[in-house]
């Protein structure tokens, strides 16, 4: 029986299950991070009083490593706010802020590329600013930053290995575990390094393309 | 939470280890450094074997390039540190170790190399032809039409995503301290061992690691584009 059968072939259920919680925390922490980013965008664009907060923020969740960020959500809020309380929690939490961060930037970028007078004729054809906003400056920001966001869901998946450190029990976690119970971790690191490489290839293979079409489709080019 | 909150912003604890940290925070620029050169070379090296004429360049090229920039930097890391080793050794016959400082620099180079190749590659292509053709004309040969033609265009056009890029490494020299090379992390994580203190140890690393981050992107982008403009003016 070969390394590759006994410790790879025979331990998929655990590995599926690692990669299961992987998609899991990726899922709702790219989640997070739309709803986060587009609410930091908004306030910083248009919220006068509360600007500087979402500025500070936004620049915080973008200066700080994403390591770093892991370690402070998961030990210091627990004792600043009472919250997050499983590690779970901690870990789509500290992905999704950081990418947030970044995605509050896209979608101003996309919202400041779209031409003035594409909001300046709503106006004029008498449209309240939130029907202007809703019916004019979302669909065109939200087409061109797409791709941006499919990507920042990539930087998420990558980052998503960290939170093995904090004990959730992701593909990487699965993966040292067994390596610490065989000591060989030649077959188990491979396997587990391809699966996250594949898996990032395909999510920005898929960017790639959508990009293409989006481009070709709406003469659209990326934010 | 009023008394947290006074905790985590009363850094004494953090300013009574400033030693320890502050050569954590050394080993973080040592780490930063190499594994920055390392991922230029590889990355220019990686570049122009995608923008080579002849096909099975290219396609390594590309393998290159879509292996490491789709890589995790902690599963890259983990990898060259325990599996590296033991494939090279089995290739030369002898047991091999790597020290978590090369394997560090090694994974993270590597890494970024993918990064820093697609920058060049987009740079070396944006390259109107004209200009290589008319140093040929010129009677240039291929090395010096690279030296004095290409690179100093490329160099300026990609200044600001390479810039993006060293940042991103400088932020992921952080998880090095998973594999036990005593970077600022590392010797929080060790502190807090001891003192049972996680609040300001970690909210005085978030900060640091912030202010450097900040301070050196924006000065950079500063200085960067003052030259940049210089140049083309």
């Amino acid at each position: 029986m070969s390394n590759w059968e006994r410790l790879v072939w025979n331990q998929r259920g655990v590995l599926l299950q690692g990669l299961a919680v992987t998609v899991e925390v990726c899922l709702i922490a790219f989640a997070v991070a739309i709803v986060g980013g587009l609410t930091l965008c908004l306030i910083r664009m248009h919220v006068r009083p509360l600007r500087p907060v979402a500025i500070v923020l936004i620049e915080f969740f973008r200066a700080t490593p994403i390591f770093v960020q892991l370690m402070w959500v998961t030990y210091v809020w627990p004792e600043l706010f009472g919250w997050p309380n499983s590690f779970f929690t901690a870990g789509w939490l500290a992905l999704g802020l950081q990418s947030s961060g970044y995605l509050a930037e896209t979608f101003r970028a996309g919202i400041e590329g779209i031409a003035r007078g594409h909001r300046e004729a709503g106006y004029a054809l008498g449209m309240p600013p939130l029907l202007v906003f809703r019916r004019i400056v979302m669909p065109q920001t939200l087409l061109t930053v797409a791709p941006s966001i499919v990507n920042q869901f990539t930087v998420i998946v990558k980052s998503s290995t960290l939170i093995s450190v904090i004990t959730v029990q992701d593909l990487m976690f699965q993966a040292m575990k067994l390596v610490n119970v065989w000591y060989e971790p030649i077959e188990i690191l491979t396997v587990t390094a391809a699966l996250y490489i594949l898996f990032v290839f395909l999510v920005s293979t898929a960017g790639k393309l959508l990009a293409d079409r989006l481009r070709r489709r709406y003469g659209l080019a990326a934010a | 939470m009023s008394d947290a909150l006074r905790q985590s912003l009363d850094l004494s604890l953090f300013w009574e280890y400033r030693q320890v940290l502050l050569s954590g925070l050394l080993f973080n620029v040592y780490v930063f450094a190499c594994s920055a050169v390392t991922a230029l070379l590889v990355g220019l090296a990686a570049a122009l074997l995608r923008v080579n004429r002849s096909w099975p360049f290219r396609w390594i090229g590309t393998v290159h390039v879509e292996l490491f920039r789709n890589a995790p930097d902690y599963i890259m890391v983990v990898w060259v540190h325990f599996v590296l080793p033991l494939l090279l050794g089995a290739i030369i016959g002898r047991r091999l170790e790597f020290h978590p400082f090369v394997s560090a620099v090694i994974a993270l180079g590597f890494v970024y190399s993918g990064y820093f190749a697609e920058t060049f590659r987009a740079g070396i292509q944006a390259i109107p032809i004209g200009h290589v053709e008319a140093a040929r004309a010129c009677g240039m040969g291929e090395r010096l039409i690279l030296w004095r033609i290409i690179l100093p265009q490329v160099v300026r056009r990609m200044l600001p995503e390479a810039v993006n890029q060293l940042v991103s490494l400088f932020k992921a020299t952080t998880i090095v301290s998973l594999i036990a090379v005593p970077d600022l992390m590392y010797n929080v994580s060790m502190v807090t061992a001891t003192e049972m203190r996680p609040l300001p140890l970690y909210t005085g690393a978030a900060l640091t690691y912030f202010a450097v981050i900040w301070l050196a992107a924006t000065g950079v982008r500063l200085l960067s584009e003052r030259w940049r403009s210089k140049i083309y003016a």
